[in-house]
């Protein structure tokens, strides 16, 4: 067991030297960083520190320029600033000439329709596409209507205002078990968590796989494996092999979810996530217990699939595509998970929660966003953890064999052969 | 009790038979030559040593036991495929492979510094071995197979792709293994290496073993059928001494075949009645040629 040890230390003590490795755990820690500030940064570029100049030409419609001002006046004392600058001109030919100096953002003008009792605003700008100026001036105009029209009613100030507050609908999930269901934001957060449980599964499992795969099939084809094999078992080769890279992997990520996290808890972070309806202390650690196991057996399961394949592949450059079909397998599992994030109760999810590639996705996306009854995960676990035992104990055969066999790539029935041939 | 001995193994690969019924023994401090054209089953059979793959039938003795796990601590292994990790710093995999076999890493350490210093490259310790040009990576390989202290060292091809001053290097540490008491098993197809380390040899054509004992004994299994010949004065009528088979006349003398050792006699004293002789000299067969005899003959 100590020859195990050996392999693991050997192989995290390569991985964690070398450049590859430090490189790619910076660049992610980075992306994390930005993503981790991303809700923030949303806020602070959507909201905009600076009003938008937008000009009009005086003496259209002045009384409901003047209702529109006095709305954006409003505006600035809630939130500090308005969304709009109005700036009156002459004709609209200089209003034009402002906005292609720059001096404004654009422009509107009026047409009279007689039918909906209110003209047609026209936004001018450089560019038409996703302007939230015009939404802004919109919502106003929408405002203006509706008190220009109220007015004429005669409507008391209490009935205008009761008037003009929407109605309020919030969700609550129905729970099966005892105590409240999820709230919206709880199950805002719970997406959110699956997400990133989903996309790290994914991640880890592409990564050390193709590493573990990659290695092996390095040391094969430098024939460094010959004198391995003579060493040690290719049991504990194999085992520790992906032990060793399954710890290197962990650390990364826990860099990476550490870096994230300490980003997310930053003070201006926690408002943004607030506001999004996220909140961390919602989390169900229930469910963390669930993703943690379920992350462990989906990991080995992927990780010695690809040690098996890579050892039956004598050249590097054979490895992509022979490991294929595996990255397939994990490519389908993410995207029905993704899928999954919106229809998490559909037949589809539910069937493949308990087949053993797809279960370590779809089980943890069932249990953060519907509620499985826990014989459900327990027995898609009971088939994970079985069949990993059994891919477990096959690809060692397979690892066996693979490892003595040089040139093309066998078929299954050639595999086959040498595994009797060998008495594996 | 002979550190190795193998009884009459075989094995099958499906319907083909890769190593027929082979039998040998070394003892301890001896070097022992397995010879035989490329696939004649010697790669199969150092695997079945080494215990990689289980013999179908047959033993395999370690000092009369049987192949266990434990015993690969005293096994060393120089494939004929040469490769280490090439992006690993030489001391991290040369210790890593001798704690695979069980080596306290200290003692490895120092047995490192030792080997490195034997063959003048203290320096290498700490580079990788891609930087090391190929014969001193060879070098690097042969350490990573005796640096753990083993009893019994398989070496396939084990001077293949080196320059002639590392090939006495290697052979001369060879000797040395094998004089404190390593039992090494030899295979080439250098013949004259053999010749040099070897007592005894099994060649080993198309999975047969087709000739084996001490290499004294199957020479003289071997009619020494060659003569040279040399003297200052031309010599006459050569061709015509009852039992010369050819005669052929090289720029320092002649080359005669023979059909046996006594018409050698007769060669010498038709040459002495012409004048004196300077050199007369009835060759051994080489073991390239007893090789090529033996491997040859059977590919008709």
């Amino acid at each position: 067991m100590n020859k195990l040890g050996t392999v693991i230390s050997f192989t995290m003590r390569n991985k964690m030297r070398s450049k590859a490795f430090l490189i790619t755990t910076v660049i992610l820690v980075l992306l994390v960083v930005i993503a981790g500030n991303l809700p923030y940064l949303i806020n602070k570029l959507g909201g905009g520190d600076s009003a938008s100049d937008v000009g009009y030409v005086s003496g259209s419609y002045p009384e409901i320029v003047q209702q529109l001002q006095a709305l954006y006046a409003q505006q600035e004392k809630q939130q500090g600033h308005p969304d709009v600058n109005l700036q009156s001109s002459a004709d609209e030919g200089q209003l034009r000439q402002m906005v292609a100096d720059k001096t404004l953002d654009g422009y509107i003008t009026f047409t009279e329709n007689e039918a909906a009792g209110f003209p047609n605003v026209i936004y001018h700008s450089r560019n038409a596409l996703g302007s939230s100026t015009s939404s802004s001036i919109q919502t106003m105009l929408q405002q203006v209507k509706t008190n220009l029209l109220v007015k004429d009613a005669g409507l008391s100030e209490q009935q205008i205002r009761s008037l003009m507050t929407p109605v309020e609908v919030s969700t609550e999930q129905v729970s099966l078990g005892e105590g409240s269901g999820k709230t919206a934001a709880e199950q805002g957060t719970a997406i959110g968590l699956t997400y990133v449980i989903v996309i790290l599964l994914f991640m880890s499992v592409m990564i050390s796989g193709q590493l573990i795969a990659t290695e092996i099939t390095a040391e094969k084809s430098s024939r460094v494996m010959e004198i391995i094999v003579t060493s040690v078992s290719p049991l504990a080769q194999m085992f520790g092999k992906v032990i060793g890279t399954f710890i290197v992997a962990i650390l990364q990520i826990a860099v990476i979810v550490g870096a994230l996290a300490a980003n997310l808890s930053l003070p201006h972070n926690a408002d943004a996530l607030q506001s999004f309806g996220v909140r961390l202390d919602s989390i169900d650690p229930s469910l963390i217990v669930i993703a943690v196991v379920f992350f462990l057996a989906g990991f080995f399961l992927y990780a010695m699939l690809f040690a098996a394949v890579g050892s039956i592949v004598s050249r590097t450059e054979d490895l992509g595509q022979a490991v294929m079909p595996i990255t397939m397998l994990t490519l389908i599992g993410f995207y029905i998970a993704m899928f999954g994030l919106t229809h998490p109760e559909s037949a589809l999810i539910v069937v493949c929660s308990y087949i053993p590639f797809f279960s370590p996705f779809l089980m943890v996306l069932r249990a953060g966003l519907s509620e499985p009854a826990w014989w459900e995960i327990v027995l898609s676990f009971g088939i994970l953890l079985a069949s990993t035992l059994l891919l477990g104990w096959l690809s060692a055969k397979i690892y066996r064999t693979g490892v003595l066999m040089y040139g093309k790539r066998p078929s299954v029935n050639e595999l086959i052969k040498a595994m009797k041939a060998y008495k594996v | 009790m002979n550190p190795l001995k193998v009884e009459s193994i075989v094995k099958h690969y499906g319907d083909y038979t890769a190593v027929n019924r082979l039998s040998f023994e070394v003892a301890e401090g001896e070097i022992y030559g397995l010879l035989g054209a490329n696939g004649a089953g010697k790669t199969t059979t150092m695997r079945m040593v080494l215990g990689l793959i289980m013999p179908d039938e047959g033993n395999i003795r370690y000092y009369g036991k049987p192949y266990s796990r434990e015993q690969l601590s005293m096994l060393g292994y120089l494939p004929e495929e040469r490769g280490m990790y090439p992006k690993v710093k030489v001391s991290d995999q040369i210790l890593y492979l001798a704690e695979l076999r069980g080596m306290p890493r200290k003692r490895a350490e120092a047995n490192l510094r030792n080997w490195l210093d034997k063959f003048g490259v203290p320096e290498y310790y700490d580079k990788k071995m891609e930087e090391l040009s190929k014969g001193n990576q060879q070098k690097i390989q042969f350490i990573a197979a005796i640096i753990h202290e083993p009893k019994i060292v398989i070496m396939d091809e084990a001077f293949s792709g080196l320059d002639p001053v590392n090939v006495e290097l290697l052979k001369k540490t060879v000797k040395e293994l094998r004089d404190n008491g390593t039992s090494i098993v030899f295979s080439t197809h250098r013949m004259e290496h053999v010749e040099e380390l070897c007592r005894q040899i099994t060649i080993m054509h198309r999975s047969n073993p087709v000739l084996q004992g001490s290499i004294r004994e199957i020479k003289k299994k071997f009619p020494q059928e060659r003569v040279l010949l040399s003297a200052d004065q031309p010599i006459r009528g050569l061709e015509s001494v009852p039992g010369v088979l050819s005669a052929v006349e090289h720029e320092h003398g002649w080359e005669l075949k023979v059909r046996e050792p006594e018409a050698a006699q007769a060669v010498l004293r038709h040459a002495l009645a012409q004048g004196p002789v300077r050199r007369f000299e009835l060759m051994e067969p080489t073991l390239n040629e007893i090789f090529i005899k033996t491997v040859g003959e059977r590919h008709e």
